[in-house]
């Protein structure tokens, strides 16, 4: 695609676990995720659906957002511009104002939080009693803009929408705006906030894990898998051109391979597809010598049993050789971008523990999970959508 | 090797004007509007009762189920793929680019209201809800097994689609690409607008001194490209030549364009310097054209900057003045107006009976359909909620 090698220079992360990679990789060697109940006082849910949510709420964020900034925006926003800060300061770059900055980030559901108070005004109260302040932040596109307020990047400003794959693309794309040369550093991730509506649709989607005599847990590649844990937060990583990170002496975290994007039809609109056999073969054939160096995969499983499968297939196929694998969403949550910050870490020689809350490896799958510390040298990362679009990405050691 | 130009050789679209491309190139020339009172939703409770609403296109084989903005999605990607081989689709050489900016809000509404009553509403018809719906559908539809990709950044969200189109078609990741747009009214953008007193109860004026907000709009703009080779081989005729695109961000405010037009201005040049042309080439524009006081400000500024003392004799003309505002989609449809500009080398005048206000310093095309000369250069700008700029520029093939 082009000459100019794209690495990673800094990280910001916010989710359950905390603020900070730190925090992440705290959690990910503990095995156990930190949830706390949904508020179903709406009503929204099903009577014997699911309860929990790996939760923001509480987060102290005012290291990289004031009071009075965090009350002009949703939590999605919140999010994106504190985890932008973060990460600009993990990287040690204070002033990236200008044309040659870009922002890439995706988010699956938006923000869903102002999307229903706007929606509820107006279906209570009537059109005419639509907030404005509410409208402003309700697009999806507005945590990035956001951040590119915050920061006075007035480069491509990019929000993609891809469900599960969101994440890959968005590293994917804003790789693309550094290595085209129309930017020198590209804030690029995802970001989620999960409400108790959308959390209701989800579950109502039988996409979350349920209560039961297990408990209720995300199980990826488990016999007794129900379906995930939904989560929320951000994960930004700071892109620049390798030679001006090496110009500017900044510690390189990571250099970003390349991605591979499919598609399978055979994916119902909600649904995941069959064709593992294609996905596969797309994968290897675009990665081609690239996937032999591969010794971890970051899993996209998230305990829901359709994508579970077709991603066990998928890689068992791609990669006989069968690396370390680890399913972080067991333990951050479904959507947040949690697995850019889990890849930084494998690269870093992070601990890895076996979810707690799998029990039995579903020997369908032919797929285990690794657990221990482990240091990476090429992480691909895995992500497949509801709907079918598949992403996998390739980080590794600088 | 790179693949040398990229062409477009289908286009298909929905709008208030019909479904079909000659329904909406006959209106436009004639410059028919398409905005009447809504009958979508009630407008009792809103500031404004009008809207260019679309019929819904006739359902084929494969789209039971699908959302309001699918369907538009469908029918429009259809009709521009209607001359290519289905197995040339069939494809891990053909993606999928598309922007949304609301995806099946309208259905999402319609839910909730049903939760709210306390209902238990099935979630089949809002499975597409999430803003990748129509890019995904169409995928579906047509069975593309290469990249599949949704961007949500208002109302640049086509635009910024066609552009990842180009660079996948440049980068020779594909050989053929759909890309454009779908989006559908809703009670949540129709309230929202009008709670920042940007809809004209009127049909839009815009470029008028008069001008006092738009009109809202839905449905799709969709165009086949592909690299000239695979044209060439395939015997298709070319329409035209997608030359650049560009993107750019304000960091100015989350709803309203910089007043400079800077960011505009930005994406502009740099969609020159991609298309390998000088500004001096340009021989129309369809420009975003809002009928906002701010945006055609903000738009004529960045024209100027642009283009110096040549903007006042370059042709201006604002389709949204008969299609309406189709937010996500409006990328899309205007770039298949701009096509058949190039086509039949006429450019749609901007409707309404005033003349353009002079402050605005533009060649405002008014009245009837203006003559354009045989070679053509055409730029589109769409700008957008965040700060979100993004242009593309279409030219005549050699």
């Amino acid at each position: 695609m082009s000459a100019r090698s794209v690495v990673v220079t800094g990280v910001g992360w916010l989710g359950a676990f905390g603020t900070g990679l730190p925090a992440l990789a705290r959690g990910l060697a503990g095995g156990v995720p930190a949830v706390r109940a949904i508020d179903r006082s709406q009503g929204y849910h099903r009577p014997n659906g699911a309860t929990l949510v790996a939760s923001c709420a509480g987060l102290d964020l005012s290291p990289w957002l004031s009071p009075q900034a965090a009350r002009r925006m949703s939590d999605l926003s919140q999010f994106a511009v504190a985890a932008a800060r973060m990460a600009l300061q993990d990287a040690g770059l204070t002033d990236v104002k200008g044309e040659r900055t870009a922002v890439a980030l995706a988010t699956a559901l938006g923000p869903g939080g102002f999307t229903e108070q706007l929606a509820r005004q107006i279906l209570e109260k009537g059109g005419k009693a639509a907030s404005p302040f509410l409208f402003t932040d309700c697009v999806a596109n507005a945590a990035a803009g956001q951040v590119a307020i915050d920061l006075g990047a007035r480069g491509a400003n990019l929000t993609l929408c891809q469900r599960e794959a969101g994440p890959l693309l968005a590293l994917a794309h804003g790789t693309d705006e550094i290595a085209r040369d129309r930017a020198d550093v590209c804030l690029a991730g995802a970001v989620d906030e999960m409400k108790p509506l959308v959390h209701a649709l989800l579950d109502r989607f039988r996409a979350l894990a349920r209560p039961g005599a297990l408990g209720e847990a995300a199980r990826p590649f488990d016999q007794y898998a129900d379906g995930a844990l939904a989560g929320e937060g951000a994960c930004v990583l700071v892109l620049e051109a390798a030679e001006r990170a090496q110009a500017r002496g900044a510690r390189v975290l990571a250099r970003v391979g390349p991605t591979v994007r499919a598609f399978d039809p055979s994916a119902g609109r909600a649904g995941f597809g069959r064709d593992a056999h294609g996905l596969a073969a797309q994968l290897q054939a675009q990665l081609g010598h690239a996937l032999v160096g591969v010794d971890t995969v970051v899993c996209g499983a998230s305990g829901v049993p359709a994508h579970d499968r077709l991603e066990a297939a998928i890689l068992r196929r791609a990669l006989p050789h069968a690396p370390f694998a680890v399913a972080p969403k067991a333990l951050h949550g479904e959507f947040g971008g949690g697995t850019l910050g889990t890849a930084l870490l494998a690269l870093a020689n992070a601990e890895f523990a076996h979810p707690a809350a799998c029990r039995q490896p579903d020997p369908r799958h032919g797929l285990a999970l690794g657990h221990g510390r482990h240091r990476a040298g090429r992480v691909l990362l895995s992500a497949l959508a509801a709907g079918g679009v598949a992403a996998w990405t390739v980080l590794e050691q600088p | 090797m790179t693949p040398g130009p990229i062409v477009v050789t289908g286009l298909g679209c929905v709008s208030a004007l019909g479904d079909s491309v000659a329904a909406n190139w006959a209106a436009a020339l004639a410059g028919r509007r398409g905005q009447r009172d809504l009958t979508l939703f009630q407008t009792a409770t809103h500031r404004t009762t009008q809207a260019a609403e679309a019929g819904l296109p006739p359902a084929a084989a494969g789209d039971r189920g699908l959302g309001r903005a699918e369907r538009f999605a469908v029918h429009a990607a259809r009709a521009a793929v209607a001359g290519l081989a289905p197995e040339r689709l069939r494809s891990a050489r053909a993606g999928v680019f598309f922007g949304s900016s609301t995806g099946a809000l309208l259905e999402g509404e319609l839910l909730l209201a049903e939760l709210l009553a306390r209902r238990q509403p099935s979630v089949r018809p809002i499975a597409g809800i999430q803003n990748d719906g129509p890019g995904t559908a169409v995928a579906r539809a047509l069975g593309v097994r290469g990249p599949v990709v949704t961007w949500s950044t208002a109302c640049t969200s086509a635009n910024v689609a066609l552009g990842a189109a180009l660079d996948a078609l440049r980068s020779g990741e594909v050989d053929v690409a759909v890309a454009g747009g779908a989006d559908e009214l809703c009670q949540i953008t129709y309230a929202g607008f009008n709670s920042l007193r940007a809809v004209d109860p009127q049909p839009t004026r815009p470029f008028r001194a008069s001008r006092a907000g738009l009109s809202m709009g839905e449905g799709a703009g969709v165009l086949l490209l592909e690299t000239a080779a695979h044209a060439s081989a395939r015997g298709a005729t070319v329409l035209a030549e997608l030359a650049g695109a560009g993107k750019s961000c304000d960091a100015h405010h989350v709803s309203a364009p910089a007043p400079d037009g800077a960011g505009a201005a930005a994406a502009i040049r740099l969609a020159l310097r991609e298309a390998g042309a000088s500004a001096d080439a340009v021989t129309f524009v369809n420009a975003h054209g809002t009928g906002t006081p701010h945006n055609d400000d903000a738009e004529s500024k960045a024209m100027a900057a642009v283009f110096g003392a040549r903007a006042a004799h370059v042709p201006v003309t604002s389709t949204k003045s008969v299609t309406g505002h189709l937010l996500g989609a409006a990328g899309g449809i205007e770039a298949v107006l701009t096509t058949l500009s190039i086509v039949h080398r006429l450019l749609p005048p901007t409707a309404g009976d005033e003349p353009a206000d002079p402050a605005l310093g533009l060649d405002v095309v008014l009245g009837e359909a203006r003559p354009l000369p045989a070679r053509n250069l055409g730029l589109s700008t769409n700008l957008a909620f965040g700060g979100n700029n993004a242009v593309v520029l279409l030219r005549s093939p050699a």
